[in-house]
């Protein structure tokens, strides 16, 4: 019984038929699969199926250590989206509901190499010196959330200094009470710097701007 | 005759009418992307006209934020919050290319084109509809902005999640609150809804499910006065209207409920707006400005229904269609009066 259906499965096709590049979807899974990475690998299979750009890698969490931590994936399940380079878009737990949008959003720009950013904001992250990991905690049914999940994924394509997860609230717990995530979007900067909805450009710069020279909350 | 309140500046972009740039503008820009912009962006797609939907940041409108919509025709079953949004944007997708995620920061409707704002430039339309809808009133007590996201809520669907088997607390008594209340019953242990009257508005059907659920419990005549909590909400303080008496209801999250404001501040001195600032429409969706159309809840204080804004964005994309030709017309006068004579 296949995820998607017909109907969504041409859609995505459609949506994908101008890809400019080829696109890895890497994904790590295990042998005793966690409760949502049978259903995440189904998913990124299904997917890659849909375009002669995509390909899907599928890899063992722990068999395959070597590639997770090249790809610096520490939790499963987890898709790292990849093209001609790694640009740090991640996506950890099942990207479903509403997050799918955010995964074609994903390999498009990666396929591209486009983040779609202002010149503005494509400046001030070229002024970045210091490495920045942007977390944006999600659910699937948060309609608000894909916002914030495309904009970290926009600022880490844009930025080699950049790294950007999805992490799917409900599969990461205690990660979500790690950073007392009690309502979604909440994008997490170098695990310093919040920010509750799905901000505009310029606040997500200013956050990571914030977070760099240590001024974010103690929350 | 229509009166355009030509703009007698030069914009960098637009010396004055442009009519030798023609094709870069739009026929219709529908700044809205809910059920009533989307609704209109189907209707003038298929008259061939060409049109760009400023869908803003929630695709689908509100009707994405509520589980479950029972009242929309067509599904009799009810169909997903979610999945109605999306086969809207869908639909509207298929019949009108140009759908993008901006939002508006200024308008000129004195200018001709009419002029439209966002973070990537200006676009530039012969009409314009205005959809968009209305956000949620803050309570605008103390402890609301502080605990936002750490325990105040004005989305069940985002954030229920984290109150599994904890209280909650909905303030408001309109058919959002109560509904969203009996969705949080999923989740929570306990919901107390607070409502400053002793009955609530909601729909009598409503009503019924909630008093129905034993999770549920009514706290009457009384308002939030201070969200209350240390790292995350621990409780609200409250008072009886009627008694004047205070009290503290523990609480884990409390969701704010109590109304819609409308989203025209762009829209100030640009069209005509009421009191309560609402878009003012005529019965074919006309703002007091030619070309200048209004649909869904912007300018609907009263019936602010999924279906009530597509039938709204419907009429409205119609009326613009029409009047396209006269706005045409007087355009084209317009340029020659201002043309130098040769």
């Amino acid at each position: 019984m296949p995820l998607l259906n017909e109907e969504v499965a041409e859609q995505v096709r459609q949506e994908l038929v101008d890809l400019a590049g080829p696109v890895r979807l890497v994904m790590f899974t295990q042998e005793f699969e966690c409760e949502f990475c049978a259903e995440t690998r189904k998913l990124v299979e299904e997917v890659a199926q849909l375009s002669d750009q995509l390909t899907a890698e599928v890899y063992d969490f722990v068999v395959d250590q070597e590639q997770a931590e090249e790809l610096g994936v520490d939790k499963i399940p987890a898709i790292a989206v990849v093209g001609s380079q790694d640009y740090g878009v991640r996506f950890y737990g099942i990207p479903s509901g509403y997050e799918f949008t955010s995964l074609l959003h994903a390999i498009r720009m990666v396929g591209a190499g486009e983040p779609g950013l202002s010149e503005g904001g494509m400046e001030a992250l070229a002024e970045l010196t210091e490495p920045v990991h942007i977390q944006v905690f999600v659910t699937p049914t948060c309609p608000y959330c894909p916002g914030a999940v495309v904009m970290g994924h926009q600022m880490a394509v844009a930025s080699p200094m950049v790294r950007a997860d999805m992490v799917e609230a409900t599969e990461f717990p205690h990660l979500a009470m790690r950073y007392r995530v009690m309502g979604v979007p909440r994008t997490v900067i170098n695990g310093t710097a919040y920010i509750e909805g799905a901000a505009p450009e310029s606040m997500v710069l200013d956050k990571l701007q914030q977070a760099l020279v240590g001024a974010g909350e103690p929350s | 005759m229509l009166d355009f309140k030509l703009t007698q500046q030069q914009s960098e972009d637009q010396p004055g009418v442009d009519v030798g740039q023609e094709d870069r503008v739009y026929d219709l820009i529908i700044i809205g992307g809910g059920p009533a912009g989307l609704t209109a962006a189907i209707y003038a797609g298929r008259a061939a006209l060409k049109a760009v939907v400023l869908a803003g940041s929630l695709p689908g409108g509100q009707v994405a934020n509520t589980e479950l919509v029972e009242n929309f025709p067509g599904f009799p079953k009810g169909i997903g919050g979610p999945d109605l949004a999306q086969r809207v944007h869908q639909q509207a997708k298929k019949f009108v290319a140009d759908v993008v995620q901006e939002g508006v920061r200024e308008v000129d409707f004195a200018a001709y084109p009419r002029h439209v704002r966002t973070s990537s430039g200006t676009y530039r339309g012969r009409t314009v509809i205005i959809a968009t809808g209305t956000f949620p009133r803050r309570l605008g007590i103390r402890g609301e902005s502080e605990f936002f996201g750490r325990g105040v809520s004005t989305c069940a669907t985002c954030d229920g999640f984290f109150y599994k088997d904890r209280r909650v607390v909905v303030v408001g008594g309109g058919d959002s609150a109560v509904e969203e209340g009996l969705f949080l019953t999923k989740f929570a242990r306990q919901v107390v809804v607070i409502h400053r009257r002793d009955e609530l508005r909601a729909s009598p059907i409503l009503q019924e499910r909630a008093f129905a659920n034993p999770k549920m419990r009514f706290v009457w005549d009384t308002v939030a006065e201070e969200i209350l909590g240390d790292q995350t909400v621990n409780g609200v303080r409250v008072r009886n209207v009627k008694t004047g008496e205070i009290s503290t209801i523990e609480t884990d999250g409390v969701f704010v409920y109590i109304g819609l404001i409308p989203a025209t501040k762009v829209f100030k001195g640009q069209v005509d707006l009421d009191a309560n600032g609402y878009v003012i429409t005529d019965q074919r969706q006309r703002t007091n400005v030619p070309g200048v159309f209004a649909a869904g809840d912007v300018q609907n204080p009263d019936f602010r229904q999924a279906v009530v804004a597509a039938g709204s964005g419907a009429v409205a994309a119609m009326a613009a269609s029409r009047s396209l030709p006269e706005i045409r017309l007087a355009m084209e006068e317009k340029a020659r009066e201002r043309a130098p004579a040769t």
